[in-house]
């Protein structure tokens, strides 16, 4: 073995270059797969263990008690494996104004005796439960550092039906199952309108129909219309995987291009080294070696350099996942977790090397057969080229002598031309992809941008200093007077409960130019609402919630219960978190006697072309002091990190491919070293020499670029979908209509850029190599 | 065989000397290859440069032809200082004033006779056709036009040194530099190829060999340069066999 690690260090050694194209293309391949394993773990494995050590709930249920009794629901145990509960339910909104938190918000109260239990153990991670009456835990993501920070942390007490309470802690359930828990002693006084229970059940619970049909178990015995509501644990757990499973589909993409950029150059550079060093095989078989020896010399001699880029890009990987897994489980309660786990480091340190081996076996074993007497006579004799008739051809055209050589010269070896093709084409496709991928995440900003509104106006609240007089009738009014206002949507947003859904919604009760705004010009499916009685929801909501256009949806909002059409599908929503579209008539309907205070209204505006931003948010702020108004274009955060993202991976991509390139080219420079010394001798100038090599590998730049923008095109227009699809969303088709032929030119000439970027520098060496060492070193 | 008769492109000889090296010395590190050395060809001599391996012949010839550069000295080739010149300018005199020819031939193995012969002209900028049919009237003048369209891997060592010549001579050369041209070919073909280096000479070709076939340089040269650890050790002249 020590000789066989003697000739292999020797071997990296005498291959400079190749051995740090191993060891780059090792660390980009493991960097992106890194990210990705991270990012796929990350998708379900936070939730699933949060999941699994709360005992969480496969469905959370409400019943309504007048129909169905305690003792009812707990002899229902049909396809029940463990269970929690009863205990009395009843939604109350917080009447706590000047509490950031809790002010308006509808919270869903519980009266439970203890934090355990046999499903939904919550995590009381901060004080202590509420044992008496007049206490109170209130649930919050266990994110210290945010919650210290945060209004949360000034939140002391809860007040509701003009009760106040004190809060004695703070506890996180997985399963969603309330906003707050009081003692049992507690919650007859505010009056419970619904006994929830907890259910987890034995069988199948994959997927929605399976716990829909679990949960009609148990109700099958229980007296018509007991179940209220429920709620899935799948829908909580969609949520937690939707933004890494966004970045999926595309990280997945890159990662796999790169894998196989890696596999194709390591077979390159392997195979080469084995043509290049067919004497050196032969002489180390005729010293001594055998052939199992020979191949462990040239495995070894990849595995090192392998093994020396998989190490940092395994470091680099995990730390580059570490932000995008924190941003994306913030908030979810289970961001402690976020980060790489050991499973993912090992894949990292492990895997690249191991592919990269595995490429290698192949070529290798051709030094496996060969005979000493075979390889060392190799060399020494003419060799029997290849494309000869295309040569010939090209010898015959009137192309300048350099170029035409360069052109032929990827004949002479169709394997390696083939594989550097390959390299190439992952490059163009990569570039195409990345492109495509840009400007659809783009277009969805533009979107957003163009139904957002430029300019967002709100009244600031009196406890942060000057506050507006005016109404918000009178706040519309200043507005649509100021030069350069095109059209003002003023929206007045709050949470409202719906009936079958534990978890609140958001809703956006608009008037003015709402539709105009782009709303409507952005609809997906259906029409935009005309009536107090209909609603449009944003493409996200519609699917996280499960809503079909056409459903009859009961909100309840301060008392007050409506039902609503869906008549409307939007791809954006008013920016923040998504909610659905309503009538400002429609609140009136749902609460007439709501107090609204100027404070609560969001104007958005869009100004005539020309109109500066920035001058027309000074200006509002000059006409009314109180009036707090700011530039909202841009700021698209899933837009940046995509993009940026995107052009980082596919600039590391095509800095590999050209890598592979300059590999390609160095290898022909070794193997013609006599046919350049020669070329040389009779007077080819060292500019001609570069045209000639860089030409070799131009031409296939262009083959690649002709046929790889074809399959970064059908790589978009599959992963995209696939992106929207795990985020929630539908795609409106103008999302897909990136490619315009400027684009599609450059894109073309991409393929031509990385090879001569890869190709200049082992060309210019061609270009110095000295003639007498060459052609007298026989 | 066919005499080289034909070949009646070699240029006048208007220069009294068209090789001058005054003081070269070349050093690899530590070791001196050539170590002030100094010889004048003048035009139509056939030179040929003997000695023991490694006594600096072959970096004499690599000094002349501009393939290597002297650590020290001057070399003046064809009137103009080629020790001076920058690569583009080296390449391009190769081009018009030096013939080359290498004991391995150093053909290229992609293009037959025809066009590996051709490919030094089109280098100058001639267009393919005119070249093709230059090329096709020398490897005639050798005896092989019959051979012009095989490629080097099917040519025996003696066709493929002649298809080396007719490389080295399409661009009408000053000078033709031959390193140990017999050295890879049997006798038979080493014969041929002595054949035609003394025809090339008999009709004002200038030569330099660098051989230590003893035949050859008493075939062919009239003049010899014997080396020694980098010197001249001996020069004399030949009465050709």
């Amino acid at each position: 073995m020590r000789a066989v690690w003697r000739a292999a260090r020797a071997a990296v050694r005498r291959r400079k270059v190749q051995t740090a194209v191993i060891a780059l293309v090792a660390l980009f391949c493991t960097a992106t797969g890194v990210v990705s394993l991270a990012l796929l773990d990350a998708a379900s494995a936070p939730f699933d263990r949060a999941f699994a050590a709360q005992q969480g709930a496969h469905a959370v249920a409400a019943y309504d008690p007048v129909r169905v009794t305690d003792a009812q629901l707990t002899g229902a145990t049909t396809g029940v494996s463990g269970m929690s509960g009863p205990f009395p339910q009843v939604v109350v909104e917080a009447e706590n104004p000047g509490d950031i938190f809790l002010a308006g918000r509808p919270l869903t109260v519980v009266g439970r005796a203890d934090p355990g239990g046999a499903v939904d153990r919550l995590d009381l991670w901060r004080g202590r439960w509420a044992t008496a009456a007049g206490e109170v835990v209130l649930a919050s993501e266990p994110h210290v550092a945010d919650f210290d920070s945060g209004p949360q942390s000034r939140t002391t007490t809860l007040t509701v039906n003009g009760v106040t309470l004190r809060v004695v802690g703070w506890a996180f359930s997985i399963s969603g199952s309330a906003d707050a828990w009081v003692a049992p002693a507690q919650i007859a006084a505010l009056h419970p309108t619904a006994t929830q229970m907890l259910y987890r059940f034995t069988g199948d619970v994959t997927t929605r129909e399976a716990v829909t049909a679990r949960l009609s178990g148990v109700t099958t015995g229980l007296p018509g219309g007991a179940l209220v509501a429920a709620q899935q644990y799948l829908t909580l757990k969609e949520k937690a995987a939707a933004e890494p499973g966004t970045y999926l589909p595309f990280l997945s993409t890159f990662g796999v291009l790169g894998l196989l950029v890696a596999m194709i150059i390591v077979g390159n550079v392997v195979s080469g080294a084995v043509v290049s060093g067919i004497r050196h095989i032969g002489v180390l078989k005729a010293i001594g070696f055998s052939p199992g020896q020979v191949v462990a010399v040239y495995l070894t001699m990849v595995t090192v350099p392998a093994v020396a880029g998989a190490v940092p890009g395994t470091v680099l990987g995990a730390f580059a996942a570490q932000p995008m897994l924190s941003d994306t489980f913030r908030g979810l309660g289970f961001g402690q977790d976020a980060g790489a786990r050991p499973w993912v480091w090992a894949a990292g340190l492990i895997g690249v090397p191991l592919i990269v081996v595995l490429a290698a076996l192949l070529p290798a074993r051709r030094a496996h057969r060969l005979s000493a007497a075979e390889a060392i006579s190799a060399g020494s004799t003419q060799r029997r080229s290849r494309g000869l008739r295309v040569q010939r051809a090209l010898s015959g055209t009137r192309l300048p002598r350099a170029v035409g050589l360069g052109l032929g010269l990827p004949f002479a070896r169709p394997g390696r031309t083939a594989l550097t093709l390959a390299t190439l084409l992952l490059g163009v496709t990569t570039v195409t992809f990345a492109g495509g991928l840009s400007g659809s995440v783009v277009r969805v900003a533009e979107i957003g941008d163009r139904s957002g509104g430029q300019i967002g106006v709100r009244p600031q609240p009196p406890a942060l200093g000057v506050s507006s007089t005016r109404t918000d009738t009178e706040v519309e009014a200043l507005l649509r007077g100021l030069p350069g206002t095109a059209r003002i949507g003023v929206f007045y947003t709050h949470e409202a409960s719906v009936a079958g859904m534990s978890e609140p919604i958001m809703i956006n009760f608009g008037r003015g130019d709402v539709a105009a705004l782009g709303y409507e010009a952005q609809l997906l499916d259906g029409r935009w609402m005309t009536g107090p009685d209909e609603i449009v929801a944003p493409t996200q909501l519609m699917n996280r919630r499960g809503f079909r256009l056409g459903d009859r949806i009961t909100i309840e909002l301060g008392g007050g219960r409506s039902t609503f059409t869906l008549v409307g599908e939007t791809v954006r929503g008013v920016p923040g978190p998504e909610g659905l579209f309503a009538e400002r008539a429609a609140l009136a309907r749902l609460d007439p006697d709501r107090k609204l205070a100027p404070a609560d209204f969001f104007y958005q505006v869009q100004v005539t072309d020309g109109t500066s931003l920035d001058g027309y948010a000074g200006a509002v702020r000059t006409a009314d002091p109180g009036l707090y108004a700011w530039n909202n274009t841009g700021g698209d955060e899933f837009a940046t990190i995509v993009t940026g993202f995107s052009t980082v991976l596919s600039i590391l991509l095509a800095a590999v491919t050209a890598l592979g390139v300059l590999n390609t080219v160095a290898l022909n420079a070794l193997d013609r070293r006599r046919d350049l010394g020669m070329l040389k001798s009779i007077g080819m100038t060292p500019r001609q020499v570069l045209t000639m090599m860089v030409t070799s590998v131009a031409a296939l730049g262009l083959a690649a670029g002709l046929l790889g923008i074809p399959i970064g095109m059908l790589a978009h227009r599959f992963i995209v979908p696939l992106a929207g699809e795990a985020a929630s969303m539908r795609l409106p088709a103008e999302v897909m209509q990136v490619w315009h032929p400027g684009m599609l030119g450059l894109l073309a000439l991409s393929g031509v850029a990385i090879a001569v970027a890869g190709a200049l520098l082992p060309a210019r060496s061609a270009a110095r190599l000295t003639i007498a060492q060459v052609l007298h070193n026989e | 065989m066919p005499t080289a008769g034909g070949l009646r492109s070699v240029p006048a000889m208007t220069r009294e000397t068209i090789v001058r090296l005054g003081g070269v010395r070349k050093e690899y590190g530590e070791t001196v290859a050539l170590d002030d050395v100094s010889l004048e060809i003048r035009p139509g001599e056939a030179v040929a440069v003997m000695g023991p391996s490694g006594c600096g012949k072959s970096t004499l010839l690599n000094m002349i032809a501009g393939l290597d550069r002297p650590t020290g000295g001057t070399v003046e080739v064809h009137g103009e200082r080629v020790d001076e010149m920058s690569e583009t300018r080296l390449a391009l005199f190769r081009r018009h004033h030096l013939g080359m020819i290498f004991q391995f031939f150093n053909l290229l193995d992609d293009l037959p006779a025809l066009d590996n012969v051709a490919l030094a002209a089109q280098l100058t900028g001639s267009k393919p056709g005119p070249a093709r049919r230059r090329a096709l009237e020398l490897l005639d003048e050798l005896g092989i036009a019959d051979r012009r369209n095989v490629y080097p891997a099917a040519l025996s060592g003696g066709e493929r040194q002649r298809v080396a010549v007719a490389r080295a001579l399409i661009n009408r050369p000053a000078l033709l530099l031959a390193d140990e041209p017999t050295g890879a070919l049997d006798s038979r073909a080493g014969e041929q190829v002595m054949d035609l280096l003394l025809d090339l000479n008999q009709i004002g070709q200038t030569l330099l060999i660098v051989t230590h076939d003893e035949r050859l340089a008493h075939r062919c040269a009239s003049r010899l340069i014997e080396m020694s650890d980098g010197r001249v050790a001996r020069e004399s002249t030949l009465e050709r066999l």
